[in-house]
């Protein structure tokens, strides 16, 4: 099966990278004394100013260029994210191919969901802050 | 060194809670918000967040091997995340909503009863024989739900069916909502829902569910993301230490009597319940 193949190395692929990014993060966040603009003391605060509504994604391309810990954690997390958005995408060619046209409609039911939540939501919100 | 001390904690945290996530199927955020709430006084929202990753960690690292062995059900999981996931964004916006009321003691109340309403239902699963898994209705035709795999166990493919497909996603809509309301994955509903309300067997419920608690995960992620509840610091340790752990657990899970375990996270499951409760009634 091509498809479960894929989709087992998927994971694989997608868990390490997670990993590997946070772990980079974290050793620069200690090498730096800090990132993102804060110094180390702001960031370990437990209830942080610096978390992922003051931090935007496009300074997160920027952050990585510049070897800050900070872009290489919340990248490490959008991977993350990344890993089941991805299967349910996979899964819909799956069945593109098996020509399942009802499981074709109702996988892409769930990525909508998902897209909903990762975009609609959010841009929403917006209109009311 | 504090900084040393605070990601190392974090680690151990993640590993245990990684490794005990595989093991019980409890998934980790039963046990990463009562672990940073009650012991490392995280704020909840955070705490949640952080949860949310942690489910998607554990649920990507067991269900690689699983999916491998045709273990998981992909059309079942995914015809009912159509319901979790809804059920997720409501729940999560629910909990949005609360956090900026300061309301989240109503959450953390909501997240003991939880638990302590679970452990009936866990504990029946016990000495549950689930025999039914052939019986089939009109929405295993309509809704594919029937399939076979290979038990190496008894050495044989078993074939089953799952039915009651309604009633399956009533059930994963609850579950979805408790997800993104509480930051957990709702492992523990959705493989009862798995095994009682459609009557799958125990070997395909366990897999199919890891699969779906990472998609619901996903989804509550996103939402709590947009509003900030993400903590880099926080997070990365645990996530790691869950990427680990959750390997190991799965690979030590072979040699563990399965019936100890339960009876030893059922012992948590009360004595959790009950702090959180205490908790949100600002006693503890």
């Amino acid at each position: 099966m091509e498809f479960e193949r894929t989709i087992a190395m998927m994971l694989r692929i997608g868990t390490i990278l997670s990993a590997a990014l946070l772990a980079i993060g974290i050793l620069l966040l200690i090498a730096n004394n800090g990132g993102g603009g804060s110094s180390l003391d702001q960031i370990i605060n437990l209830a942080p100013q610096v978390n992922s509504a003051s931090f935007s994604l496009a300074n997160i391309f920027g952050g990585i260029s510049g070897f800050d810990g900070i872009s290489f954690i919340f990248l490490g997390f959008i991977v993350l994210i990344a890993i089941p958005i991805s299967r349910v995408l996979l899964s819909i060619f799956m069945f593109l191919y098996q020509k399942n046209w009802l499981y074709v409609v109702i996988t892409a039911i769930v990525f909508i969901n998902l897209i909903v939540a990762i975009l609609l939501i959010p841009s929403m919100i917006a209109g009311y802050g | 060194m504090i900084v040393l001390l605070y990601v190392i904690a974090l680690l151990i945290t993640g590993v245990a809670s990684g490794i005990i996530g595989s093991l019980s199927g409890l998934g980790g955020g039963i046990i990463v918000i009562p672990i940073l709430t009650l012991l490392f006084g995280v704020p909840l929202e955070y705490a949640a967040g952080a949860s949310l990753l942690s489910v998607i960690a554990t649920s990507s690292g067991a269900a690689s091997a699983y999916v491998k062995d045709k273990l998981v059900n992909l059309k079942i999981g995914m015809s009912l995340e159509i319901a979790t996931t809804m059920g997720a964004i409501a729940g999560a916006l629910i909990a949005v909503f609360l956090y900026s009321k300061s309301l989240q003691a109503i959450i953390f109340i909501v997240f003991g009863l939880v638990l302590l309403l679970s452990i009936y239902p866990v504990r029946k699963s016990f000495t549950l024989k689930n025999d039914s898994h052939t019986k089939q209705d009109s929405t295993t035709k309509k809704f594919q739900l029937s399939g076979k795999y290979y038990d190496k166990a008894k050495k044989k493919v078993i074939k089953y069916s799952g039915s009651r497909w309604w009633l399956g996603e009533s059930v994963m809509g609850i579950a979805g909502i408790i997800s993104g309301l509480l930051g957990v994955g709702s492992g523990v509903l959705k493989v009862i829902g798995l095994e009682s309300a459609m009557r799958l067997p125990v070997k395909i419920a366990t897999p199919t569910s890891d699969f779906m608690i990472g998609v619901t995960a996903a989804v509550g992620s996103a939402i709590y993301w947009e509003f900030g509840y993400i903590q880099p610091f926080i997070l990365a340790p645990i996530v790691m230490g869950i990427l680990f752990g959750s390997y190991f657990g799965s690979k030590i899970l072979e040699r563990t009597s399965s019936l100890r375990l339960r009876e030893f996270f059922l012992f948590i499951l009360i004595i959790v319940g009950i702090e959180m409760v205490f908790r949100g009634l600002g006693v503890a």
